[in-house]
């Protein structure tokens, strides 16, 4: 297997390739995470933003 | 359903407080000696204590000592009650502890001793290496066991960036450590030169990202809406700012080797991914400030969020002031100078330090079930520390930019108009400015001391604080539509796997390419191993910590090439383990000190080790007169070129035999040498001054012996 990949790697021409497949992947992966976070419910994260806090102990909640 | 009662184990975290404290002082005093070593080399004293063995003393003390413990303090702490559970064992605590304390202390001994790997941040030696991976793997088994047994269904955000430190701080002191020992103490590098120089700074930069960057933010997102009494401003957001973060933080690396034999592609990669990480980092930043919406007339007040709110202000400028000098024209400024020490500096003394007082500040009261001891002995604190940051970095800032360009002025005939050592006397007066800086922070700490002992001891350690809580349901309803995230934030092991996936992305891409690739390292045929003197006078070199000043890379600018020679090639490097390029230049660079201009009779260099400024007047280099009087140890010798040639150096076999033999020759010439000299010098060819000697003189006269050198390219 890594002899696989070695002899091919060994054989490429050019390595310039990489920046430009790893700003696609960057930005593919943003943009999912950007939609994600986008679609969650209000409720849902008023909820998880208050784990730090014991019941009645916050006077500023967003609850 | 019936809740459960439970004690938090506030005992280990005070441990973890004493201890970040304490190693606080230490390496902050570290620090302000190695600054004023710069301005007076007197206090060198002997070679234990000299500038290249206790910088990274200093650098060690604060990032694994200071900052490690104070990490462990926030966690230990905060994960309790985000978990709503104890930590998993106290036996782990307690192992993880003193096990912690035990490897700052042998760093303590090594160090000044001249044990080291000679690679920045990673200095301590293999025997260490192994210490802090079991110690690491023992934190994790705690961290993981507390998570599973939780009674807090789902991960908060602390929790997360605590888990991404936990993973990857493993993966980079793994890679990172990939050495081959060849006696107890010691080992070379597996990787060699520019493959050397990718691995070091993929692990260096992210030292800063996962030891002193994540699991701080982890902190600020429990700790800062504790202190502020409301939730942080966006949840949202802190989702965007972990995922992005880890994914780009991973890419950054190679900004550190900007205009050096690194392939260029490489060199791009890091631009593009610095310049992008300003925007997660100011998204945690604006997420840790807005959490303070409404609350700005309590900063004037409470002395805590003063500290929190100007760590998360210097944690914005330096993450600001990063991807700036990542830029390539930015960096062929700054790289090499003292901008950059100034840099980390705002990072380390505004963003780790205020933070770290701020929670201590408020953990220590509330564990001890008492008030703070004096609240304006705490805002004298937070005043000292704060302009003590001003003192530091502004003649800092001011140096470095004055030594650039010095370095690159060229008078109207076309000839450097300053040499290397005006730029070091000119420097002298913003170093003692800097010192005046670190003696405020410190003083500021030593209030801090004052102020905590005498309110520990005002109450009582709540060793276990009881809580109560429900215990998890076994089977959990998913609302209808459950977002992704929400399901991650309930399976740990699962979250650690992605964001292993996620970091090991970037890693993969960029070092995996420089390894494979032939024509990432273009190999020069004149270029030989070294002889074995040279490599004894080699190890000697990294010994002393010469690289912490000295660098050995010539960048292909004008100002460059007339000072120093020819720019620097990757394939001059191929058996350089490990590398030594060096990153700050408080020295002149060495790569080309054995040909052309810069070359200079044997005698002069005895001559400037024993006492620098009889050769170069206003020197601040520590003399080194041990090195006239010890005899250099060749028992290992032929053990080193054994190891070697096992990494690739292409030494013939059985040459381990001749080895000795060679190397006495070799020495004997420089010592005849030395006796010829016009005041002769009488000295044993034995002593290890002979050896540095003919190292330095092996500096780069590999590619000057043969100038038509083909490479495979």
């Amino acid at each position: 297997m890594f002899k696989f990949i070695k002899q091919y790697a060994d054989t490429m021409t050019s390595a310039n390739i990489y920046p430009i497949i790893s700003l696609f992947i960057f930005l593919v992966f943003f943009v999912v995470l950007l939609v994600m976070v986008k679609k969650m419910r209000k409720e849902n994260i008023a909820e998880l933003s208050n784990i730090p806090f014991e019941k009645d102990e916050l006077t500023n909640s967003n609850l | 359903m019936q809740v459960e009662k439970f004690y938090y184990d506030n005992k280990i975290v005070r441990n973890f407080a004493y201890a970040t404290v304490i190693w606080g002082a230490v390496g902050m005093l570290v620090g302000l000696w190695i600054a004023l070593e710069l301005v007076f080399p007197v206090l060198n004293i002997t070679q234990y204590f000299s500038f290249g063995r206790i910088r990274p003393l200093h650098t060690n003390a604060v990032i694994f000592a200071f900052v490690g413990n104070g990490l462990f303090m926030g966690v230990y702490y905060s994960l309790q009650r985000l978990c709503k559970a104890r930590m998993f064992s106290d036996k782990l605590s307690y192992i993880h502890f003193w096990g912690w304390q035990l490897i700052i202390v042998s760093a303590a001994i090594t160090l000044p001793l001249g044990l080291t790997q000679g690679a920045e941040y990673a200095e301590l030696i293999w025997p260490i290496d192994l210490a802090i991976t079991v110690i690491w793997v023992i934190f994790g088994w705690n961290m993981f066991g507390t998570i599973i047994k939780r009674r807090e269904k789902h991960l908060y955000v602390a929790i997360w960036f605590y888990i991404a430190t936990f993973v990857t701080v493993a993966v980079l002191h793994l890679v990172r450590s990939g050495e081959l020992p060849y006696t107890w103490l010691r080992s070379y590098s597996f990787y060699a030169g520019v493959q050397d120089a990718l691995v070091q700074w993929w692990y260096g930069h992210n030292a800063v990202a996962f030891f002193l960057t994540t699991p701080y933010l982890g902190m600020m997102y429990y700790f800062m809406p504790k202190a502020a009494n409301r939730p942080v401003y966006s949840y949202r957001l802190s989702i965007i700012h972990f995922w992005a973060l880890i994914f780009l933080y991973i890419w950054a690396g190679p900004h550190h080797l900007l205009y050096t034999a690194l392939p260029n592609w490489a060199q791009s990669l890091g631009v593009v991914f610095s310049f992008m990480l300003i925007f997660p980092s100011w998204g945690g930043m604006i997420n840790g400030l807005l959490t303070l919406r409404g609350a700005w007339d309590r900063v004037r007040d409470d002395v805590i969020l003063k500290f929190m709110v100007v760590a998360v202000t210097a944690y914005g400028m330096a993450t600001f002031e990063g991807p700036m000098l990542s830029l390539k024209n930015v960096s062929a400024i700054a790289h090499y100078t003292d901008w950059i020490i100034a840099h980390v500096h705002v990072g380390a003394l505004g963003w780790n330090g205020m933070l770290t007082f701020g929670v201590l500040y408020w953990i220590i009261p509330r564990i001890f079930k008492t008030e703070l001891y004096s609240k304006k002995m705490a805002n004298n604190h937070f005043w000292l520390s704060t302009l003590g940051i001003l003192f530091w970095a502004i003649p800092m800032y001011w140096a470095g930019f004055t030594q650039s360009s010095m370095w690159k002025q060229f008078t109207d005939a076309g000839q450097l108009k300053y040499t290397f050592l005006d730029t070091v006397t000119y420097l002298r007066p913003f170093y003692a400015m800097r010192s005046l800086g670190g003696t405020l922070y410190l003083v500021g700490v030593i209030f801090m001391i004052v102020n905590l002992y005498k309110t520990v001891r005002s109450g009582k350690l709540v060793a276990d604080e009881a809580a109560e809580a429900a215990p998890l349901e076994k089977e959990y309803v998913a609302h209808k539509g459950e977002h992704w995230h929400r399901w991650i934030e309930r399976r740990p092991i699962q979250f650690m796997l992605l964001s292993l996936i996620v970091i090991l992305i970037g890693g993969l891409i960029e070092l995996v390419p420089t390894f494979l690739i032939k024509e990432n390292v273009p190999t020069i045929a004149s270029v030989k191993p070294y002889t074995p003197l040279e490599l004894e006078g080699r190890d000697i070199y990294v010994r002393e910590g010469c690289y912490v000043c000295h660098s050995q890379m010539i960048r292909p600018f004008r100002s460059e090439t007339e000072r120093y020679g020819e720019y620097s090639k990757a394939g001059e490097f191929v058996y350089d383990h490990p590398f030594q390029w060096g990153s700050k230049r408080t020295g002149p660079d060495l790569a080309r000190e054995g040909v052309g201009n810069l070359k200079k009779p044997n005698g002069w260099h005895f001559r400037h080790f024993r006492k620098p400024s009889s050769m170069s007047p206003g020197s601040v280099m520590p003399a080194y007169p041990a090195l006239l009087d010890d005899e250099l140890d060749v028992s290992n010798t032929e053990a080193k070129i054994n190891a070697m040639r096992t990494l690739g150096v292409p030494y013939e076999k059985g040459y381990e035999k001749q080895a000795i033999a060679d190397l006495e020759k070799q020495a004997k010439e420089i010592s005849d040498n030395l006796a010829s000299d016009a005041t002769p010098i009488i000295i044993s060819p034995k002593r290890e001054v002979i050896a540095l000697i003919a190292y330095i003189q092996r500096l780069g006269t590999d590619i000057s012996k043969n100038k038509t050198a083909t490479t495979n390219q």
